[in-house]
C-alpha cells in the first residue's frame, strides 16, 4: 500500500508538466527548492533544537555562489556548481556554527538572525561583484552542450536535485552521524553521557543544513532568473522557520507539505502582501494551539486511529 | 507520507485546472491589463497612487464612457514589495494565470529589469513602467514612461551650464542604477559645455546619514550641486546643508527626487532649492488636462489627494486608451504596439503633444522650477531633449 502510494507520487511528480500549466510548474519548482531548505532547516532544529532564523542568508550565499559560477565560469555543468554553491555554503555555516556553540537558546537565535542581516548587507555593499541593489541576471544553467532554459527542464533539474537531497536526509537516521543526531534530540545530556560529542555534531548538523539550503538556492537563482539582496530578508527566514513548524520537527514529509503549503499561501495572498504576516502569525498560533506537532504528526495520528 | 503527496497532487490539480481565453487578455467584453508594484515596503505609497488611484482612476472615467470599442478594461495588481525576485513570480502568475493583455506601470529599475526578459520572449507589451534607467532601449514590446535618466541629465547640464552659466558641479547620488546612470550622463554632458565636476560622493540606498558626503562636497566648492536620490536621503541632504550653513551652492534635484514628499521632509530647509520637474503641479496647475485630472479624482476617490504619481498612472492609462482606440475593434498586441508608435502629437493637456516614435519613448521633457515658500515655482518652460 505504501509502496503504491509513493509509486503514484513518483509518476505524479514525474509527469506534473505535462499535465499542469507553465505557470503550475514554475510554482511546483519553488515547492521544490523550498521543500530542500526545509529539509535541511529541519536537520538543524528538528535534531539538534538549534532554532536558525538567519537562513535566507544561506539561500542568498547558494543562490549568488551559484549565479556568479555560471555567469563567469560558463563551462562548468550545473550539478557541479550546485554542488560548489551548497559547499562553500556549508563551509560558512561551519565557520558560523563553531562560535555559536558557546550560545544557546534565544542568544542563538538573535545571532543567525544577525547573520542573515549580515549576508544581505554584504551582497549589497559588494556590488563590484554582485551588482548589489540594481541585482543579478542569472543566465540558464548548463549541461554539457544542453542549455536547461524553459520551465519543464528546470523543474526536472530541481525534481531530481530535491529527489537525491530527500532520500539522503530520509535515510541519515541510519548513519553514525543520524543516530548521534537521534540521540541529541531525545536528551542532549543523555547523548553527552552516553559518549556521543554533542558539540562537534551541533556543528556538523550547522554545516549540513547550510549545505541543504545552499543547494536550495543555487536551484533557486535558475529557477527566477534574477537575484538581489532586498529578497534575502528576515521575512524569508521566518517562512522558512514556519515550514517546519508547520510541518512538524524533525519531519522530512512534514517539512514537504510546509514548504508547499506555505508556498502555496505566498501565492495566493500575492495581491495582500501587507497582510501576509498576520496569515502567517495565525497559522503558526493555530498550529501551536491545535497540532503542535504539525502535519506530520496530525496525519500520523489520523492513520494510527 | 502517503496522504500527504496524495492531498498535494489533488490540490495542485484542483488549481492548475483553470480555462484559458481564446485571445490573451481580450474578449468581446473586456481588456485585462496588471502589473506587479510596490502595495508594500518602501515605496508602497508611489505604487498604490500610481495604480489604484491614477491607472484605474482614469479607466474608470473610460469604462463608465463606454469603454474601449465596448470593452471595458479591468486590471489586477500583485504586491512584490520592491523585491524583484516577487515580481518575476507576480508577473508569471498575471502573464500565464491571470492571462493580462499588458503590463502597465510597474514600478522600479530592479523589478523592471527582472521581467524584461520574461516579457519580451513572451511577446507582452510593457507599458511605461515607472523607472528611468534606459534599460528599457530597444525591445519591441517595451515602452519607456518616466523621461529616460540620461535625457534629464542632459536636460538639466544644458540648462545650468547652457543658459545659466554654471561652470562647476558636484553630485550626490544614490549608489545604484539609478544614480550611476544620472553620474555616467553628467559627465558626458559636461565636456560639451566645458563645465567639470569637482566632486561627486555616493550614498548607499537605505542609508539615512549623509553627513560626511555634504562635507566633502563642500569642501569642493561646487557653483551647483546635484542630489540623485530617494525623499529621506534627500531631505536629509538638505537639511544637513542648512545646519554646515553652507549656502554658496545651488541644490539641484532630479526629476524622480522633484516632488512633494521630498519637500514635505525637509520642511524650509527646501528653500530655494531647485530642480528638474517632470510632472505640473498635480494641486494647483490649471492645465486643461490636470483639471480633468482633479475633478476625476473628487468624484471617484475624494479622500485620495492628488499627487503625482497617481497623476503618472493616469497618464499611463490615458496613453494606453488612446492606443487601444487607435488600433481598432480587433485588437492585437502587435496592431497595440504597431498603434502605440503611431500616435503623433497627441494633446492630453498635461504634457506637451506626446509623439511616439520607432524609439518607443512617451516622454522627452521636463521643466526648471524653484522652492518658493514650501511649493515647486516654474521657473521655465517645458525643456525638450531630442
Amino acid at each position: 500500500m505504501r509502496v503504491t502510494a509513493a509509486g503514484a507520487g513518483v509518476v505524479a511528480l514525474v509527469a506534473w508538466p505535462w499535465v499542469a500549466s507553465r505557470y503550475f510548474v514554475f510554482l511546483a519548482s519553488l515547492v521544490l527548492v523550498n521543500g530542500i531548505v526545509a529539509v535541511g532547516l529541519n536537520l538543524l532544529s528538528g535534531y539538534t533544537h538549534q532554532l536558525s532564523f538567519g537562513h535566507a542568508g544561506f539561500f542568498a550565499i547558494g543562490a549568488y555562489t551559484a549565479a556568479l559560477l555560471t555567469l563567469h565560469a560558463a563551462v562548468l555543468p550545473v550539478p557541479v556548481t550546485l554542488l560548489a554553491a551548497g559547499a562553500l555554503t556549508a563551509v560558512v555555516g561551519l565557520a558560523f556554527g563553531v562560535p555559536c556553540l558557546r550560545l544557546g537558546g534565544l542568544y542563538l537565535t538573535m545571532a543567525t538572525l544577525a547573520f542573515g542581516i549580515v549576508v544581505s548587507e554584504t551582497l549589497l555593499n559588494l556590488d563590484w561583484l554582485t551588482r548589489g541593489a540594481d541585482g543579478l541576471r542569472v543566465p540558464a544553467a548548463r549541461l554539457g552542450a544542453v542549455t536547461l532554459s524553459g520551465d519543464t527542464a528546470r523543474y526536472y533539474l530541481v525534481l531530481a536535485v530535491a529527489a537525491a537531497m530527500v532520500a539522503a536526509a530520509a535515510n541519515i537516521v541510519r548513519t553514525r552521524t543520524g543516530r548521534a543526531f537521534l540521540a541529541i534530540r531525545e536528551s542532549e545530556v543523555a547523548a553527552q553521557a552516553s559518549g556521543v560529542p554533542v558539540a562537534a555534531y551541533r556543528t556538523t548538523a550547522f554545516g549540513l543544513s547550510a549545505f541543504y539550503t545552499g543547494v536550495a538556492g543555487g536551484l533557486f537563482a535558475f529557477v527566477v532568473g534574477f537575484l538581489s539582496p532586498d529578497a534575502f530578508d528576515l521575512f524569508l527566514s521566518v517562512d522558512f522557520v514556519v515550514m517546519i513548524i508547520l510541518g512538524g520537527l524533525g519531519s522530512v514529509p512534514g517539512s514537504l507539505a510546509g514548504a508547499a503549503v506555505v508556498t502555496l499561501l505566498h501565492d495566493g495572498l500575492a495581491a495582500f502582501q501587507n497582510y501576509r504576516p498576520l496569515v502567517f502569525g495565525g497559522v503558526l498560533v493555530a498550529c501551536m494551539l491545535f497540532m503542535p506537532g504539525g502535519i506530520a504528526s496530525a496525519l500520523r495520528l489520523r492513520a494510527s486511529h | 507520507m502517503r496522504v500527504f503527496l496524495a492531498s498535494l497532487v489533488a490540490v495542485l490539480a484542483v488549481v492548475a485546472a483553470q480555462p484559458a481565453l481564446a485571445e490573451q487578455g481580450v474578449s468581446d467584453t473586456e481588456i485585462v491589463l496588471g502589473c506587479s508594484n510596490s502595495f508594500s515596503g518602501p515605496l508602497a505609497f508611489t505604487g498604490e497612487q500610481a495604480t489604484r488611484y491614477g491607472v484605474d482612476l482614469y479607466l474608470k472615467v473610460v469604462n463608465d464612457g463606454g469603454g474601449i470599442h465596448g470593452r471595458k478594461v479591468r486590471t489586477v495588481y500583485y504586491d512584490d514589495g520592491y523585491k524583484p525576485q516577487e515580481a518575476v513570480a507576480n508577473t508569471r502568475k498575471l502573464v500565464e494565470q491571470d492571462k493580462i493583455f499588458a503590463v502597465i506601470a510597474p514600478q522600479g529599475t530592479a523589478p523592471v529589469a527582472a521581467t524584461l526578459d520574461y516579457l519580451e520572449e513572451n511577446r507582452v507589451p510593457l507599458l511605461f513602467p515607472f523607472q528611468g534607467s534606459p534599460i528599457t532601449r530597444g525591445k519591441k514590446y517595451v515602452f519607456s514612461g518616466m523621461t529616460l535618466y540620461d535625457r534629464q541629465a542632459r536636460m538639466m547640464v544644458d540648462y545650468l551650464a547652457g543658459t545659466r552659466k554654471f561652470r562647476t558641479f558636484a553630485t550626490l547620488y544614490q549608489d545604484d542604477e539609478y544614480g550611476k546612470a544620472f553620474l555616467t550622463a553628467f559627465e558626458k554632458e559636461f565636456a560639451r559645455h566645458g563645465s567639470k565636476m569637482v566632486a561627486a560622493e555616493a550614498v548607499k540606498r537605505g542609508a539615512t546619514d549623509v553627513s560626511a558626503q555634504i562635507a566633502k562636497l563642500q569642501a569642493a566648492r561646487p557653483q551647483a550641486t546635484f542630489l540623485v536620490l530617494t525623499p529621506g536621503p534627500g531631505a536629509q541632504a538638505l537639511k544637513e546643508r542648512e545646519k554646515i550653513g553652507w549656502t554658496d551652492t545651488v541644490m539641484v534635484s532630479a526629476g524622480p527626487l522633484t516632488d512633494e514628499r521630498y519637500l514635505g521632509l525637509a520642511g524650509d530647509a527646501a528653500e530655494g532649492v531647485e530642480g528638474l520637474s517632470l510632472w505640473p503641479d498635480p494641486l494647483v496647475s490649471d492645465l486643461p488636462g490636470v483639471r480633468t485630472y482633479r475633478d476625476a479624482m473628487q468624484k471617484y476617490f475624494s479622500k485620495n489627494e492628488p499627487n503625482r504619481y497617481s497623476l503618472s498612472g493616469y497618464f499611463a492609462a490615458m496613453l494606453f486608451t488612446e492606443a487601444a482606440r487607435r488600433a481598432g475593434k480587433t485588437l492585437t498586441r502587435d496592431g497595440f504596439a504597431t498603434a502605440l508608435e503611431s500616435v503623433k502629437s497627441f494633446e492630453s493637456g498635461i504634457l506637451p503633444p506626446v509623439s511616439i516614435g520607432p524609439d518607443h519613448e512617451t516622454q522627452k521633457q521636463g521643466f526648471w522650477v524653484r522652492v518658493e515658500k514650501g511649493r515647486f515655482k516654474p521657473l521655465t518652460d517645458w525643456l525638450k531633449s531630442e
